[in-house]
């Protein structure tokens, strides 16, 4: 339909140039590719374990220090959900010698703050400030890891915070898709308890904060980065005289998740929802298996770039969407791939149809050579850009450390995505976007998408 | 054991050295080499070896502000259709011919511009430019892609809006309820049915009416030679014709005389929201620089007052966000502009309490003459703030400053100026700036009530 109309509207074409009916240029190629190298680093170890990666970068007067602890949610049991996450918050509330109050002015006069973020498999804790205040910041993040106050005065307030975003994000469309996706893919295992109920969290006392990060802190799980413009030999000073003396605290937790799906469908009812949100995906490989890069260039062909082609059906030629994508989410020996869009509730079945159309063609034919190079070419230059800023490259570095990954993972990832042919595009499809197994979540108004998802899957009651 | 010895010292001889030399982070210049093109094109060269990236900027100085009446969202939903076809790039071929070269892209509608922008690997400077002075030449543009563009707007709408809690709050809402003069104060992301009147004879007059080399700016940021891209610059966009622009229409705002409230029922959230706005002085104004200081005193920061007293001391939220023009920082818009802080809180806190808390901070810098201390170390915020928005995005950020300048001020090279405009405010200054613009008449208070009825799927976790 959409096709024969816009055969029909050629004739009526606005043409808003002066010279319409000249012969179509082409776009110029451009000067020769420059080398990309990675920015070169230093690294150190410390007795306790601790290690530190150093990256000069750049010419602005600015460096990023991140502390990443391998502690957070992975660490948490069944009925402490959540509870990294206020050991977390816990940390910005002073240490033993420093108030929060004097932490955040002294972090302000260096031009930054102390920022806390705690993850499925880590916790970092980020300084970004003025380049002559690196060493300055290097030990006012020491002192936060190592010596945190822990006040119980905060301990109400702090759950408070966080029973308030709790239910503001269980308002969030969103939010409640990823929930039910991950709960029905990690039935038990932290990675699937991503809320909390409210009166557990309620329940968490100061001596839980405090056995939890004693119990998982320590120099053997901790890695301090460094990248921007900064005085090397002071920084490196600095890290070893306020980390040195640290304990060495226990090895990282090792609890790989054994993820399932079932192509079923489970619908959040939001009554008179004008989009459904939607998830559909299933577990796949994760960055330690061998084939790891090659599926990130599937993944962006499919539906994980602007030109890909979800993209370009559901919402270049359809409409039915703004902001689609598919992406690898990745977590310790884990990963799943999933495809999520906003779609107009009244176009949530064709959506689906097209999706599932993208992923058979996919499958039972290889791309031409010309899309999967443009495809290629495009992951290696945001490569390039990955590798462009302070805290990409800390990304980057500290990704591959978290995965145990070879040097040659970043040093041959350019090599490696351009090796990958239009055949094992197509077999990667195969092998791992099985639609049998996809597990779809949808937050939409049940009444009305209910018969239109129905030929893609059992509705769950 | 080592530990107790470095931590006060060392910072203190950071600091102590930093405040004798002056540091080293301060004097720090951006190259700018500025030139207009014959048909008024302003081009801003920017160079940085850094990576071997550019970024490059097309600014057109056409913001939502001075969209048609009746035709609210135009602006940004024209933004889309500057993506559907020109005259040697078809729907897509834009879009691909970025990211098949190894770039990203993007482009957004703001206040008083509308930008398109693309980072891509150095060697393609040339095909970037080519491209952009394509679609500056003209679009090709069907029924079709903008039946299409008008789904995909409606949807991303409905995404940010209207299928989200707290959707619109503060930023497209707070405009709408502070602003009086219609240009300030419509709904700029569109009415729906106002998007879905939009026709293609709409899309045709406003690209010939903004779409021209004299009223934007291009700029290049990145690992380039400025002399070779000089050249390819005038080679592509040398013969773009300028054209005859409109006279700009009144957008100024009247003082405000009474202090203002509003309340707006949200039936997707589930906790309370407060904002409350301030309109700003006069962009480049010594009380507009000013602002820029008392945005850091009030609430950039963990160690601003705002936070200290709501979050730290009274535990009313857990964040208090905001600024000066939410959509973008305070160099990058041109006309009447808020100042807004905002909040999410329990039931069990009134709207009153927040706002008395607020007042009463903000009176101190009414009363009192801020300390030296406090000055010192909102301007060592403010310029490590400002080198990060330099560096955001792999150097865009520093193109869309350079573009600001050079669109609004015809002055890129005041980039390098702004820090010391920031030195020369103060204490005096602060405190008349605050008299004036941080005056009670001067507010405006957007309470969001909360009328989620919790669904069914969610009593598991309700008390």
């Amino acid at each position: 339909m959409q096709t024969k109309n816009s055969l029909l509207l050629i004739g009526i074409v606005m043409i808003m140039t002066t010279e319409s009916f000249t012969q179509k240029q082409s776009p110029p190629e451009g000067s020769k590719p420059k080398d990309f190298v990675l920015p070169p680093k230093t690294t150190l170890t410390l007795e306790n374990g601790l290690h530190a990666t150093l990256v000069p970068y750049g010419s602005l007067p600015k460096v990023t220090l991140r502390a990443v602890i391998r502690m957070g949610n992975i660490n948490e049991a069944a009925d402490e959900v959540w509870l990294s996450d206020l050991v977390g918050d816990f940390l910005e509330e002073g240490t033993l010698t420093r108030t929060s109050k004097q932490l955040a002015e002294e972090a302000a006069r260096m031009g930054g703050e102390i920022g806390v973020s705690v993850g499925d498999d880590q916790m970092s804790v980020t300084g970004s400030v003025l380049s002559e205040f690196g060493p300055a910041m290097v030990t006012l993040i020491a002192d936060v890891i190592r010596n945190p106050a822990f006040p119980e005065s905060e301990l109400d307030r702090l759950k408070n915070d966080r029973i308030r975003d709790l239910s503001i994000q269980k308002a969030d469309p969103n939010a409640i898709t990823n929930e039910r996706f991950r709960s029905l893919l990690y039935p038990d295992h932290p990675y699937g308890r991503v809320f909390p109920p409210e009166e557990l969290l309620r329940g968490y006392t100061i001596q839980q904060v405090r056995n939890f990060y004693a119990g998982n802190a320590g120099g053997a799980r901790t890695h301090m980065y460094v990248a921007g413009k900064f005085d090397a030999p002071r920084i490196e000073e600095a890290i070893r005289t306020s980390f040195g003396g640290w304990e060495r605290g226990v090895e990282p937790l090792v609890n790989i998740p054994k993820p399932r799906s079932t192509r079923e469908i489970h619908i959040i009812d939001r009554p008179g929802a004008p989009q459904s949100t939607v998830y559909i995906g299933l577990p796949t490989i994760n960055p330690g298996d061998n084939d790891y890069r090659r599926l990130l260039v599937m993944n962006a062909l499919l539906g994980g770039s602007f030109m890909s082609r979800i993209t370009s059906n559901i919402r270049e030629d359809k409409g039915y969407t703004y902001s689609p994508g598919s992406s690898v989410s990745a977590r310790y020996r884990d990963a799943y791939w999933v495809q999520f869009a906003s779609i107009t509730t009244d176009v949530t079945g064709p959506a689906l149809k097209e999706i599932f159309f993208e992923i058979d063609r996919l499958q039972s034919e290889p791309p031409t050579t010309e899309e999967l190079q443009g495809i290629q070419n495009y992951i290696a230059g945001i490569f390039v850009l990955q590798n462009s800023s302070p805290s990409g490259i800390i990304n980057l570095l500290s990704f591959n450390n978290l995965h145990g990954l070879p040097e040659t993972y970043l040093t041959e990832y350019v090599k490696t995505i351009y090796a990958v042919t239009p055949e094992e595009v197509r077999q990667l499809a195969a092998r791992h976007i099985r639609e049998e197994e996809m597990q779809i979540v949808i937050a939409g108004d049940k009444k009305k998408i209910e018969k239109q998802v129905a030929q893609f899957g059992r509705v769950l009651p | 054991m080592k530990l107790v010895f470095p931590i006060l010292p060392l910072s203190c001889f950071a600091l102590t050295l930093a405040s004798c030399t002056g540091g080293d982070s301060e004097g720090f210049k951006v190259p700018v080499e500025y030139f207009k093109l014959k048909n008024g094109l302003k081009v801003v060269l920017s160079p940085d070896h850094t990576a071997p990236i550019v970024s490059v900027a097309v600014y057109y100085n056409i913001g939502f502000r001075i969209e048609p009446r009746g035709r609210t969202g135009f602006a940004h939903l024209f933004e889309h259709m500057m993506f559907q076809g020109s005259q040697n790039l078809g729907k897509m071929e834009f879009i691909k011919l970025v990211q098949k070269n190894g770039g990203v892209l993007n482009g957004s509608t703001r206040f008083d511009f509308t930008n398109y922008f693309q980072i891509v690997p150095a060697h393609k400077l040339e095909t970037i430019l080519w491209a952009e002075a394509d679609r500056m030449r003209g679009l090709d543009i069907t029924q079709d892609n903008l039946t299409n563009q008008q789904a995909v707007v409606k949807n991303e709408v409905k995404v940010n809006v209207l299928n989200q809690p707290y959707g619109g709050f503060p930023w497209l809402d707070m405009p709408q309820y502070a602003n009086t003069n219609w240009y300030n104060a419509h709904n700029f992301y569109g009415d729906l049915a106002e998007l879905d009147a939009a026709t293609l004879d709409d899309v045709t007059a406003f690209f010939k009416t903004y779409y021209a080399p004299n009223n934007a700016a291009l700029v290049v940021v990145g690992d380039f030679d400025p002399a070779e891209a000089r050249e390819i610059v005038s080679r592509y966009f040398e013969d773009l014709p300028p054209s005859d622009l409109p006279s700009t229409p009144d957008i100024s705002e009247a003082r405000q005389e009474t202090s203002k409230r509003f309340s707006k029922d949200d039936s997707l959230a589930n906790k309370p929201a407060f904002a409350i706005a301030y309109h700003m002085p006069p962009r480049n104004s010594p009380e507009y620089y000013a602002m820029g200081l008392i945005d850091q005193f009030l609430l950039q920061g963990d160690d601003s007052m705002l936070r200290q007293t709501l979050v730290q001391e009274r535990g009313y939220t857990s964040a208090v966000d905001g600024g000066i023009n939410l959509l973008g920082n305070m160099f990058n818009y041109n006309g009447p502009m808020l100042w807004i802080a905002y909040l999410f809180h329990d039931q069990a806190t009134p709207a009153d309490t927040l706002k008395e808390a607020i007042e009463s901070d903000i009176e101190k810098l009414r009363t009192d003459l801020v300390d030296d201390e406090t000055i010192d170390r909102a301007r060592v915020k403010f310029r490590s703030t400002f080198y990060d928005q330099l560096n955001s995005f792999f150097g865009f950020g520093r193109a869309d400053l350079l573009a600001s300048l050079a669109l609004f001020d015809d002055d890129p090279e005041k980039i390098n100026q702004i820090d010391d405009m920031i030195r020369r405010v103060t204490p005096e200054l602060i405190k008349s700036t605050a008299q004036e613009y941080l005056r009670p008449t001067n507010q405006t208070v957007l309470v969001l009530n909360p009328t989620k009825v919790m669904s069914k799927e969610e009593p598991k976790y309700a008390n």
